[in-house]
């Protein structure tokens, strides 16, 4: 029933994002956000019509008519938590911290608890990839906190 | 030939090995495809020259294919879309001891079916090219309206949910300043926004955040059970015999349908395995592990792989979500794939062709007897790979413009790619959507502008007509389909 409410939320933020081109019309480059705009809200309305008639969503990896646990969203907050201080970490602390800090993060989330061999794995990781992208791919990565190190 | 010797120039050979290597990599690790390999690594493109990138990118598809079914196999967890059919018999093989058998012929099904349809691509593309000139801007706009119908009716589990997918792709590819006007659109006031969403963004946070977040939220505690491999990966008499009919069928039936936009192997494999079934002299071995049933789908998996080629080089037209990462490649060269292709950069696509062949040749090299090699990475420990594969993916997304706003936009579709996953929504037609809609809206407009308003312009050619006609037998069909098996349970009643 939560996977219910849910889409629920997804129609609604679906149609009202897609309202604002409807709002402003004119012409040429209007048209092509006005048709895909009334094409979502109709696509909303056969989904609610579907879902009232039975037709719930199957989440990926199971088959129509397995049970659906409910999703463990402490993990899942974790990971978002986790990808979020990455856009914090990587202007102030720059690539190697974020990424390291990226990488003990989710190994958490997902159930690891070697912290101190995490921590070395995840710093061994991102200074291996700061190296080989920024001397052989010539991609710039911010050296940021560590600069005078690497 | 010519393509031949600049393919195996140490240079693009290099690239071609690279590429097998990741493919294979890949294929083999589940929840990581070559759609997503290929776009973390499209920074290359900046440094790399064209036929070497292009070269990998290939192959990466090609191994992926590979890798794919080793995972199938003997984890029972298909790597990448293409190989769900080969892990219902695959593993059932492997179960019964039989692993060996199953992944050979696999490869050298894979092995087969690549070469074939890799020449018929080599004598095609060129030839659907000529006649592709001719096509005009309103055949285009059908050609586009069809491959998105096809795409979003075909996968996923319901019809409407591939068109939602397909839906908030054409949203985001909406993102930005309009081409041809300047008129900024969705974009909120943000001057990032107004720049438009990066593809390779989307891309690369959809398949990984998204499976990361996915995965923790649900599967975190199902570990992987690796079925021991015994023996050599071989083929007895009996199993060649039984194999080289699936492996022509599966490329028959593979082929075809990568030409067409039938939205990658899902269908095809999936064809493949009931035309064994149906035909297999054995139906009762079927879900306890019958060659045929690997050998078919296999077959036709990298066989279809070949022919979404096909439309890609001639029309610019992707089938795939790889495709579509690989035409985003052709963007940032600025080379315009599609029908000039073939005058403008001749060297470019033999050369392409031609590492096929010898990639072709190299996989089957590297997975027959490396196999075991393949099946340790399996060992690595998920909440390791899933931060590694994070931080690819976060490094992608922030490396390709230096900017917190792309991680930001990274982050919030890593979270769509996680509601699509939960919801059973198919990500192939957003990525789609994403990156044909503003190809879409250009043509069209073209197309009007040149009839000066007039819509009748758009199914005024005969191929137009035939297209439209063709994409609604394509929305009908599934309807159709339950109609008929309504009635027909009637009549038995």
């Amino acid at each position: 029933m939560g996977s219910l409410l849910l889409l629920g939320v997804i129609v609604i933020w679906d149609t009202s994002r897609t309202e604002l081109p409807a709002l402003n019309m004119t012409i040429s480059p209007k048209l092509f956000p006005l048709i895909i705009g009334w094409f979502l809200i109709a696509l909303c309305a056969i989904l609610a019509i579907q879902i009232i008639r039975g037709g719930t969503a199957v989440p990926e990896g199971l088959r129509a008519g397995d049970k659906i646990e409910k999703s463990d969203y402490k993990s899942f907050a974790f990971i978002l938590l986790s990808f979020l201080s990455y856009i914090v970490l990587i202007t102030r602390g720059g690539f190697v911290v974020a990424s390291t800090v990226v990488f003990v993060g989710i190994a958490y989330s997902f159930g690891n608890r070697k912290f101190v061999k995490t921590l070395l794995i995840g710093l061994i990781f991102a200074v291996v990839t700061y190296f080989s992208f920024t001397r052989y791919l010539h991609v710039d990565l911010p050296a940021g906190i560590l600069k005078g190190i690497l | 030939m010519d393509g031949f010797v600049s393919a195996l120039s140490f240079t693009n050979l290099g690239f071609g090995l690279l590429g097998t290597f990741l493919g294979t990599l890949v294929g083999v690790l589940p929840g990581i495809g070559p759609a997503l390999a290929i776009a973390l690594l499209l920074p290359i493109t900046y440094t790399v020259a064209p036929s070497s990138a292009l070269i990998m990118f290939a192959a990466i598809y090609y191994g992926a294919m590979y890798g794919g079914s080793t995972t199938s196999i003997l984890l029972n967890t298909p790597g990448e879309s293409g190989s769900v059919m080969t892990a219902l018999e695959g593993n059932q093989m492997a179960r019964r001891g039989r692993a060996g058998a199953a992944l050979a012929t696999a490869a050298i099904g894979s092995f087969i079916a690549g070469s074939i349809a890799t020449l018929i691509l080599a004598f095609a593309a060129p030839e659907i090219a000529d006649l592709a000139i001719k096509v005009g801007s309103a055949d285009y706009v059908a050609l586009m309206l069809v491959a998105f119908t096809t795409v979003g009716s075909l996968l996923g589990s319901s019809q409407i949910r591939g068109f939602i997918s397909l839906a908030i792709g054409l949203v985001l590819g909406l993102v930005g300043a309009d081409l041809q006007s300047g008129l900024t659109r969705l974009a909120f006031g943000n001057v990032s926004a107004s720049e438009g969403i990066e593809t390779v963004i989307v891309i690369v946070s959809i398949f990984a955040l998204g499976e990361a977040l996915y995965i923790a939220s649900r599967f975190k505690d199902s570990g992987w059970t690796v079925i021991s491999m015994k023996g050599k990966a071989l083929m007895s008499r009996e199993d060649v015999r039984r194999s080289w009919k699936p492996w022509l069928r599966g490329t028959a039936i593979g082929f075809p349908l990568g030409i067409i936009p039938a939205g990658g192997s899902e269908v095809p494999t999936f064809l493949s395995y009931s035309v064994e079934k149906k035909l297999s002299k054995h139906p009762e071995e079927f879900g306890k592990g019958a060659i045929e049933g690997v050998a078919g789908p296999e077959a036709a998996n990298n066989a279809n792989a070949a022919g979404a080629l096909v439309p890609l080089l001639a029309l610019g037209l992707p089938t795939s979500a790889t495709a579509a990462v690989i035409l985003v490649a052709f963007q940032t060269y600025q080379i315009e794939a599609g029908p000039m292709l073939f005058a403008t950069n001749p060297d470019l696509i033999w050369t392409l062709i031609a590492s096929l062949f010898i990639g072709n040749t190299l996989l089957l090299v590297m997975n027959l007897p490396l196999v075991r090699v393949w099946v340790q990475l399996l060992k690595i420990p998920r909440p390791y790979l899933f931060a590694g594969i994070s931080c690819f993916a976060l490094l992608g997304a922030y490396a390709l413009n230096g900017s917190t706003f792309d991680l930001q936009v990274a982050i919030a579709i890593g979270i769509v790619g996680f509601l699509f996953r939960r919801f059973g929504m198919p990500i192939t037609p957003l990525i789609l959507g994403l990156i044909l809609g503003p190809n879409l809206e250009l043509q069209f407009r073209r197309a009007l502008q040149i009839s000066a308003g007039d819509y009748g312009t758009l199914i005024a050619t005969p191929l137009s007509k035939i297209l439209y006609i063709s994409l609604i037998l394509v929305l009908m069909a599934p309807t159709a389909i339950r109609l008929v098996k309504r009635s027909r349970a009637k009549t038995v009643k």
